[in-house]
């Protein structure tokens, strides 16, 4: 048994060896498309169940759309109101949209579309959705319970499914009236996408795409053998160089941070028996020395290989960002300032500080399978140890597990979204606890009295103010200057290798999502020659 | 035409080495084996923890005489990596052998000794485990036992005992009709001294070697199920996770990531392999006093 371990283990080396030396054949420049961009959900492609939500659903056209600058463009809705409550959306939908399968889009399929996804308790938030009326064949009213300047985003990022064609299953057979319909998927392996001869925009330039699913070190090696036309590289590879292809590095709001438990461990529960608060980090002046003490230049430009930007908060740089997150890091004097200030002190000279017989340590958790997460993970808790803060680090095999610890320990988590929800998903106390947002039980009365009035507004413009001041309103705030709930750490660029006469036009500022968000605009995509 | 006459140069004489018998090849086989093992544990207590801090300014750096080995992604020493690496997959692996050769034992012994029936059920037990494919036991238990080094240990452990198991059933069964136990009955022997005195000689060296050999199955299956990311948490070191990182990085030009790690876990189960098998010649009533 050890010979043939070994005879396979050898084998597996060299043909990973013979594939990367392997010399690259010019790509074919024909109307299909090869890459490797990930963009297997799981779940299937059901807008319901969260498809979509970052980056194109591909299948299925949304009602409203972003463009390259992130400006708002009709898509199936050629004329959008909202009242002046702010309580009804009255759509009017184009009249030439059709199904893959030749049956008409009408304001049925989109009421349905809501409907069902409001009561399927999935990614998409629809919690302020009170019912959808339809008003004529392509035209309904969304009324809400409540004012939800967010809410034009849920436009923009559910696609619409067939009212007739929509049962269990979809996900695996979608049908929808979106640029391409899926005409195969091995699950694992490929996805064949072809263009859809209904689609009501200008037919795509590429009639068939080949999205493979391979895992990095395959696809990189595909890409290098000239294979695909376009591959999603992890930054540490970008700096490679590899034949008739060029890099292609895009800006995001792809964050990584440290989500701090923000309530004292009390022995308290949750309702499935997870322990809920870390004592150590409920103390305001220790996530902000942590905050302080972070380099996140460092960060990335040694784990991103300088393919990324430090981050300060969940939206750097987008409307709703507030420019006072930024501070100055890496300020190791201001965090132990602070921490003797609160009482911080290693009275037992082990390199660790203590505070009323409770030592400042805490475990870092990331999922084992991210790199990039593993990577900082240790970093930090490198960084950490000048400021005499232990941060044990600890990898968990998947997402289940961290579930059930991710209310007591620090974790290492990723966000990004072009909708401003986020803020109050990761943020509002009604948010505590419940899945991944707001895991640390974060509350604050001020901050949840700015998120309802951003929520609450007259429109997305007056929204902005109150975004920004439940981040920091010059007393209190979610940022490292208020109460420091996340220690936000890098915003990630996305790279990708393209063929160098593939055309992709201009990517917008990606949203999470390492790969599948490049194909926002894959409907203009073309060979320059 | 005669040839010239050719004089040879005189060979000076040569006082031979005297040739090495099986058996002191073997104990000096043993005893390097043994000598390496123990070096490695010392120098993975020497090296210390230090090289796995992570250090930004030497990152990837190929190796040389400041780091035999090279550094990684992050500047941690590969060569500390490596030998904290194989001091713990190796100490999960002869914790994990251990274990299975005590499964092996007791259910060898009953098997041999208590008769017609729980021989047959021990016997299915032991055909059914090995018809099962090794790797998948192995995720499926480890898996099952929430992963992690106990989860490698249990899954080691319940999955290599079948072998020495059917070995040690195997010599009882020939044991128990060999003449000379058959004469102890008759001159009266009772049974523990029969066993003390005929079966414990005769078992010992198969368990034993069984033993030694089981470990580089062992560590190579902890490697392995590390490797598949069914084992330890990635960032501590461990030979499996370091192969499975450089996996990463093969196509990229950082070869030492995987080559070095990997000959060592060879080099390491080698040297058990070649323990084993002299441990065999000198434990081996057969061969002992060739």
């Amino acid at each position: 048994m050890p010979n043939r371990f070994l005879c396979c283990l050898a084998l597996s080396i060299c043909t990973a060896l013979l594939l990367s030396f392997s010399s690259a054949s010019g790509a074919v420049t024909t109307e299909t498309l090869m890459l490797a961009i990930k963009g297997e959900p799981e779940e299937g492609y059901d807008p319901i169940l969260g498809w979509g939500l970052y980056g194109n659903p591909l299948f299925q056209s949304t009602l409203l759309k972003r463009d390259e600058k992130l400006q708002i463009v009709p898509s199936l809705a050629t004329k959008y109101t909202l009242s002046q409550d702010g309580l009804q959306w009255q759509l009017t939908i184009r009249e030439d949209a059709v199904f893959s399968d030749g049956i008409p889009l009408t304001s049925e399929d989109v009421a349905f579309t809501f409907t069902t996804a409001k009561g399927a308790g999935g990614k998409v938030d629809l919690a302020h959705l009170d019912r959808v009326e339809v008003t004529g064949p392509y035209s309904l009213t969304l009324y809400l319970n409540q004012r939800d300047t967010t809410f034009i985003n849920r436009l923009i990022t559910l696609g619409i499914v067939p009212k007739h064609a929509y049962s269990e299953g979809y996900g695996r057979k979608p049908i929808g009236s979106g640029p391409y319909m899926l005409t195969e998927w091995t699950e694992g392996q490929q996805m064949v996408a072809e263009a859809n001869p209904n689609y009501f925009g200008k037919p795509p330039f590429f009639k068939k795409i080949v999205f493979l699913f391979t895992d990095e070190d395959t696809s990189y090696a595909a890409a290098k053998a000239g294979k695909v036309h376009m591959v999603v590289v992890p930054q540490s590879l970008a700096h490679q160089e590899l034949p008739e292809m060029v890099l292609r590095a895009v800006k995001s709001v792809d964050n990584r941070g440290l989500m701090f438990p923000t309530i004292p461990n009390t022995g308290q529960k949750t309702a499935e028996g997870y322990p809920i608060g870390n004592s150590v980090t409920a103390d305001p002046a220790i996530r902000k020395a942590v905050n302080l003490a972070l380099n996140r230049q460092v960060l990335v430009e040694g784990i991103l290989e300088g393919y990324g930007r430090p981050a300060f908060g969940v939206c750097d740089g987008l409307p709703w960002d507030n420019q006072e997150n930024a501070i100055s890091d890496n300020d190791l004097t201001g965090a132990v300032t602070l921490l003797e200030k609160a009482g911080w002190k290693d009275t037992d000279n082990d390199g660790i500080r203590e505070k009323d017989g409770l030592k400042a340590e805490f475990t870092i958790v990331y999922p084992a399978s991210r790199l990039v997460r593993q990577y900082l993970a240790l970093a930090c808790a490198d960084m950490l140890e000048k400021v005499g803060i232990k941060a044990h680090v600890e990898g968990k095999n998947n997402f289940d597990e961290i579930r059930k610890i991710m209310h007591r320990d620090v974790i290492v988590f990723g966000w990004g979204s072009h909708d401003p929800i986020e803020l109050y998903h990761l943020y509002s106390s009604k948010n505590a606890g419940i899945e991944y947002n707001n895991a640390g039980f974060y509350t604050n009365p001020e901050v949840d009295s700015n998120l309802e009035r951003a929520l609450a507004a007259g429109s997305f413009d007056e929204s902005l103010q109150f975004w920004k001041a439940a981040q920091w309103n010059g007393a209190t705030g979610v940022n490292t200057r208020g109460d420091a709930a996340w220690a936000w750490l890098v915003n990630l660029d996305h790279t990708y290798f393209v063929h160098k006469d593939l055309d992709i036009g201009n990517s917008q500022v990606e949203p999470h999502g390492h790969g599948w968000p490049i194909t926002a605009n894959i409907e203009q995509w073309k060979w320059r020659r | 035409m005669r040839a010239p006459s050719i004089s040879l140069p005189r060979v000076a004489a040569v006082t031979p080495i005297p040739r090495l018998t099986n058996r002191t090849r073997a104990w000096l086989a043993c005893l390097s084996c043994i000598t390496f093992l123990v070096m490695l544990f010392v120098a993975a207590a020497l090296l210390g923890r230090s090289g796995l801090d992570i250090d930004f300014l030497h990152r990837k750096l190929a190796p040389s005489l400041a780091y035999p080995f090279g550094t990684d992604w992050l500047g941690r020493d590969m060569l500390t990596r490596t030998v904290l690496g194989l001091c713990r997959s190796l100490a999960i692996g002869l914790l994990a052998a251990g274990c299975s050769s005590v499964i092996s034992i007791v259910l060898g012994i009953m098997a041999g000794t208590m008769g017609r029936r729980v021989d047959s059920v021990l016997s299915l037990l032991i055909d059914t485990v090995m018809a099962t494919p090794h790797l998948v036991l192995l995720i499926l238990v480890s898996f099952a036992c929430g992963g992690g080094p106990q989860g490698i240990i249990i899954a080691v452990a319940v999955s290599h005992w079948p072998r020495l198991a059917r070995i040690i059933r195997a010599e009882l069964l020939q044991l128990r009709e060999s003449e000379f136990i058959h004469l102890s009955r008759k001159l009266g022997k009772t049974p523990s001294w029969i066993a003390l005195h005929h079966l414990l000689p005769h078992l010992l060296p198969q368990f034993m070697i069984g033993l030694i050999l089981m470990f580089p199955h062992a560590i190579l299956h902890a490697a392995g199920l590390t490797f598949l990311g069914f084992g330890l948490t990635p960032h501590e070191p461990s030979i499996g996770m370091l192969l499975s990182e450089s996996m990463r990085h093969l196509s990229t030009g950082y070869w030492w990531l995987a080559i070095l790690p990997g000959l060592s876990l060879v080099f390491t189960v080698k040297l058990f392999d070649i323990l084993g098998n002299n441990l065999r010649t000198l434990l081996d009533p057969r061969t002992a006093q060739e």
